[in-house]
């Protein structure tokens, strides 16, 4: 008898432990919740509450830096803070939202997105604290990236400098190449060093994946702040005119006409299969000469790399990568720590990323955590101590200070159907001579969601 | 943790002798086991206990489980007692079941904070399923007490209007409905529709139907279609009074059942308990979704707005979905050439074919193959012409489908029976237990291109361009190679003069073919034709480099090499299939083919094929459903890019990557109506054989 009633259990047994499978995310939810909500009027004692962070940033420096910076702050305020690296962050944030189980907080790359869940009521305003933090530390400039329809949600966690060319001096030294300081002179070395018939004279790879495409994105604006100015720039980015309108369309094409066989040399074989992460050692090897790319790359040199260092030959350094009109562009992109919701402990979390003491403890942390020589990380947050930084980052720096004109990546700020979307694939389609410039910016601009 | 797992081993280990002493005498083993496995099981037990009491999460997990373990437990055994009652005990089940629905719509009510007072704990969980139940379970029980129709619809009617006010007047300020005539009356009319349809369907009078289907039409259109909040205690009352009415009619009208019905309706219990969980999980978490895409597909991008089919045409407009711009292409294509050149083959072959044994096309014999593998070359060839998302997808289907079949059957054929079979069919079963990203990841590195300045770290290019080394090179490598390639052509030709003179020119096409491709291999790798065959290219100076082939970003033959990784995959699956299938062909219609003097190829073509022609059938229709919805392939190799897009993918960037949730459920609704087919073909099929 026992026996039977045994197997009609069974059923009912596997069913619930589907239903308890399914229910223990949201029971242990609400607990946290509960338990943030306790520790309200608590002021500097969050009661060991967790914190939990994603964001896009995945390689090990950052993660542990991050974790490490936040959790020293948190164990004098009693709270834990976890940081989760994700690889595929820009799906997997969305499928989160949509299930009802956010991060506390999220890193976001991309302004366009974080307007985008602004609106949409995922995010919420960062409170008065935190704001007057932000202007103790952040200039407009950066502040303004955060900011959807007057309302401050972001607050900008790590700025990156991308207008930069990577080159070893010592090389160019040796070939009795100057530094150019015009786009002229830069086309003009370009063609040298490909008429010379050495190493070549770019490397270029604009593989990353999922997200395989986004490199030609940023030579494109780059190519657009330079020929057309930073107001085509705005209006483009802000789809005042169309996608490809003839400026557009010749700055993609500028930049394909660029990447020639005799220009470029692809570590993967093309420039669509190549890493975009492989450029560091083809570079160090001497199978080329400069890299464009962003002030993050020091991170993807090899192990060993020496950066801004005269007395070694093998160091590789940056110049800026220059401007057409005289007027020094720099495009910038960049993380924004936004919040879904508004618990005191996420809050203070908030609060201590937008100070200086947040940047450069993470610097110093990041700096460790890559065994010395550049980070890969910088924040344009005021009053850090300088010291933390090394030279060369010193001097990214200044010229993101010194720069008149900065613009954020626009692919960052369009919406995601062209900036994560169509731009990243008809992009490597014209890159993979799949299309022409006009075709691809004629369905992207077919795309730009009406 | 690891002392509690070495404590387990330590008690396990003595009691392993005495179990294998045990086996010698039957049955005295067992208790030895028993103690084994209650050692076992308070080791497990503490393990858990102190994870339990160590972690937070756990402990509630756990919690969770143990009370829905003992409440489903209890809703199960409950439900079996109460209808093992029904036969004896008609009142008292009567009354039970009355009552439980009672119960329930009380802590419905209340639950949901719809009622005057509830968000109070005893009320809600107390005193609410308790006034239900008695006036239920009150009904149930008058009801059971008499057989007179009058009577019956006397207390149905009265106990009905009682509830119903009762109802109405509890229903707080906040709820109540605001009464939109004009909801109420299209709902009831086509609840009065659909109810009474639905008895006609199922042979019942149509009156029941109709007064079920005008109550819930009824509170659809007075509680669903209206402002909540707006009304007053009149309009609750009303619209909890007319339901409830139209139910207590239909309670009147019904009998009590006699002994026969009461068996039956026993009888038909025990599977709705069985079954009820199943169908409820399958209708919250299929049903249910598919019927909310298929309406989000004809919403706008935030679900707000109605579109109608704006999103269909949507995905039929773009040109990635479909590009016939370049069709014509296809006539230029190799695929299609030889496919066309297979298919002519066919015709000639079906002509002598109908001449010899008077049918053209039959299983079996050799029109059936150039016929079919033309046919495949053919549609190869259209699709590398026409371009985009849906001819991706289609091309996935034909070639994996086809592919996996075919190799599936000739290696399940091949091996059946020799020896080393079951090492062979396990290495190629060996892939399925992969996952489909794993082998994505795995054949991204078998296809990597390396500058050709480098060496080739992915095995493809690494052959590729080896081979091109030894065609164009002349050292000792290639001589070798080449001594190699003319004495197999040699053997071939051998082979065909052998059997041209003893078998005739039937026997001699395979190694025709062989010839065929051998020698066009031969003439390639000297150079007779093209300079050489493999990953080569002459560099302007006029020495011979590397040149790599880009497997994953080269459109449109990627396609083809991400559906190897399919292929790699599911062959496996299709050989095993089959191979089961050939294994149950029953030893004596081949023995009885073989005496009657068949061929082993004719017994494979006419004994063995019949016979396993349904679970072909099978193995086609599971894998055109998996390949249908390929999605991780794509997503892990080429997130859709390079012309590789396929539906799934597409859907999943547009739904959750860019938020267009009316496309992206657009498209779902696109893979599931292409799926339909298959399914309804499937299920008809098994229905056939049960």
């Amino acid at each position: 008898m026992n026996k039977r009633w045994l197997k009609l259990a069974a059923v009912p047994v596997a069913l619930s432990f589907i239903a308890a499978a399914c229910g223990s995310d949201s029971s242990s939810s609400s607990d946290s919740t509960s338990q943030n909500t306790t520790a309200a009027g608590e002021g500097g004692d969050f009661g060991g509450v967790t914190v939990t962070i994603t964001g896009p940033e995945r390689d090990d420096p950052s993660i542990a830096a991050i974790n490490d910076t936040l959790n020293a702050w948190g164990e004098t305020v009693n709270l834990k803070v976890e940081y989760t690296g994700d690889a595929d962050w820009e799906a997997n944030i969305n499928t989160q939202v949509e299930g009802g189980n956010p991060p506390d907080i999220s890193f976001f790359p991309q302004p366009g997105k974080l307007a985008d869940f602004a609106r949409a009521g995922y995010i919420v305003p960062v409170t008065d604290e935190v704001n007057t933090t932000l202007d103790e530390f952040w200039a407009d400039g950066f502040q303004k990236y955060g900011n959807v329809d007057d309302v401050q949600y972001g607050v900008p966690a790590k700025t990156d400098l991308k207008s930069l060319v990577w080159y070893q001096p010592q090389a160019f030294a040796d070939a009795g190449y100057e530094v150019p300081t015009t786009y002229d002179d830069f086309v003009a070395l370009v063609d040298q060093m490909a008429a010379d018939g050495g190493p070549k004279p770019l490397c270029v790879g604009i593989e990353s994946g999922q997200a395989t495409g986004w490199t030609f994105t940023d030579w494109v604006e780059d190519m657009v702040l330079r020929q057309a100015g930073a107001d085509v720039y705005d209006q483009w980015v802000n789809h005042e005119i169309p996608f490809d309108d003839p400026q557009i369309v010749t700055a993609m094409q500028t930049v394909v006409d660029l990447w020639t066989p005799e220009n470029v040399f692809a570590a993967g074989g093309s420039i669509a299969a190549t890493n975009f992460a492989d450029n560091g050692q083809p570079l160090v090897d001497g199978q080329c000469y400069m890299h464009r790319q962003a002030n993050f790359f020091a991170g993807l040199f090899p192990e060993g790399t020496t950066f801004a260092d005269p007395s070694d030959p093998t160091a590789v350094d940056v110049f800026y990568f220059p401007d057409i009109n005289g007027d020094k562009p720099v495009l910038t992109a960049g993380i924004f720590a936004s919040a879904f919701n508004d618990d005191p402990a996420t809050m203070a979390v908030m609060n201590y990323i937008a100070t200086a003491d947040y940047a450069q403890t993470r610097q110093k942390n990041q700096t460790e955590a890559v065994g010395g020589g550049l980070s890969g990380y910088l924040s344009a947050a005021m009053n850090q101590d300088p010291a933390v930084y090394q030279p060369l980052e010193q001097s990214f720096l200044t010229i993101l200070n010194a720069s008149q004109i900065a613009r954020f990546d626009g692919s960052d700020l369009m919406p995601a159907d062209v900036g994560a979307g169509t731009f990243w694939s008809e992009g490597t389609s014209l890159v993979n001579g799949d299309t022409t410039a006009a075709d691809a910016a004629a369905a992207i601009e077919a795309s730009w969601p009406k | 943790m690891e002392t509690l797992e070495r404590t387990g081993a330590d008690e396990g280990a003595p009691d392993q002798p005495a179990a294998s002493a045990g086996g010698t005498a039957p049955g005295a083993g067992r208790p030895t086991e028993l103690y084994v496995k209650i050692a076992g099981g308070f080791v497990l037990a503490l393990g858990v206990l102190y994870w339990a009491v160590v972690e937070e999460k756990i402990r509630s997990t756990l919690l969770t489980v143990i009370i829905a373990v003992a409440a489903s437990a209890g809703i199960w055994i409950g439900a079996n007692l109460l209808f093992n009652q029904v036969r004896g005990r008609w009142q008292m089940f009567n009354t039970i079941a009355f009552a439980v629905v009672g119960a329930v719509l009380g802590i419905v009510l209340h639950g949901n904070l719809v009622t005057i007072g509830s968000g109070n704990g005893f009320l809600t969980w107390v005193i609410g399923p308790l006034a239900g139940a008695a006036a239920f379970g009150g009904l149930g029980f008058a009801l059971a007490q008499t057989d007179d129709p009058s009577k019956r619809r006397a207390i149905a009617l009265g106990s009905s209007i009682a509830i119903g006010l009762v109802i109405g007047a509890v229903i707080r300020d906040a709820y109540q409905p605001g009464l939109d005539p004009v909801a109420i009356v299209v709902y009831t009319l086509v609840g009065i529709a659909v109810g009474a349809g639905l008895s006609l369907l199922l042979k019942h009078p149509p009156l029941g139907g109709a007064l079920i289907g005008a109550a819930l039409g009824w509170v659809l259109g007075a509680w669903g279609a209206a402002d909540l909040g707006d009304g007053s205690i009149g309009t609750s009352i009303i619209a909890a009074l007319v339901p409830a009415v139209l139910i207590g009619l239909r309670l009147g009208m019904t009998k009590n059942p006699d002994y026969k019905a009461r068996v039956a309706i026993d009888n038909r219990s025990r599977a709705v308990i069985f079954i009820g969980p199943a169908l409820a999980f399958i209708s919250v978490m299929l049903v249910i979704p598919a019927i909310r895409t298929a309406y989000l597909s004809l919403l706008n991008k935030d679900s707000v707005d109605f579109v109608g089919l704006d999103n269909y045409k949507a995905v039929f407009d773009d040109k990635n979905s479909l590009d016939l711009t370049n069709w014509t292409n296809m006539f230029t294509s190799v695929p299609f050439i030889l496919g066309v050149i297979l298919l002519a083959v066919a015709v000639v072959v079906g002509v002598s074919m109908q001449k010899r044994t008077g049918r053209a096309v039959e299983i079996g014999n050799p029109t059936v193959a150039p016929l079919v593998v033309g046919l495949l070359f053919v549609c190869f060839g259209a699709f590398t012409a026409m371009r985009g998302t849906l001819i991706n997808n289609l091309w996935w289907v034909v070639v994996v489908t086809f592919v996996s079949t075919a190799m599936g059957l000739a290696i399940a054929v091949l091996a059946d029976q020799r020896g080393g079979e079951r090492v062979a069919k396990s290495i190629i079963f060996m892939p399925m237990a992969i996952s489909l990203v794993g082998a994505s990841v795995i054949w991204r590195f078998v296809y990597t291109a390396r500058d050709t300045s480098t060496e080739q770290t992915g095995v493809m290019n690494a052959l590729w361009i080896g081979l091109g080394r030894l065609s164009t090179g002349s050292g000792l490598p290639t001589i070798i190679a080449t001594i190699f390639l003319v004495l197999v052509l040699v053997g071939l030709f051998m082979v065909l003069a052998r059997m041209l003179v003893r078998y005739g020119p039937g026997r001699a096409v395979v190694p025709g073919i062989l010839i065929v491709l051998v020698g066009w291999l031969f003439i390639r790798f000297t150079g007779i034709v093209g300079g050489g065959v493999g990953g080569f290219q002459t560099l302007p100076d006029g020495s011979v480099g590397g040149q790599t082939v880009f497997f994953v970003q080269e459109t449109p033959y990627n396609n083809f090499w991400l559906m190897v990784i399919m292929i790699w995959i599911q062959t496996g699956f299709s050989m095993v299939i089959l191979s089961a299938a050939i294994k149950a062909v029953p030893t004596e219609l081949i023995e009885a083919a073989k005496i009657d003097g068949a061929t082993t190829s004719q017994v494979f073509w006419r004994v063995t094929l019949p016979q396993i022609a349904t679970t072909i059938g099978v193995v086609v229709t599971t894998l055109i459903v998996g390949v249908m919805k390929v999605f991780d392939i794509v997503k892990v190799t080429t997130n859709g890019q390079f012309g590789s897009q396929v539906l799934a993918n597409q859907m999943f960037a547009e739904a959750f990557s860019f938020q267009n949730k009316g496309k992206g459920a657009a498209l779902a609704m696109l893979i599931f109506v292409a799926v339909l087919p298959v399914m309804i073909y499937n299920i008809r099929r098994m229905q056939r054989e049960s």
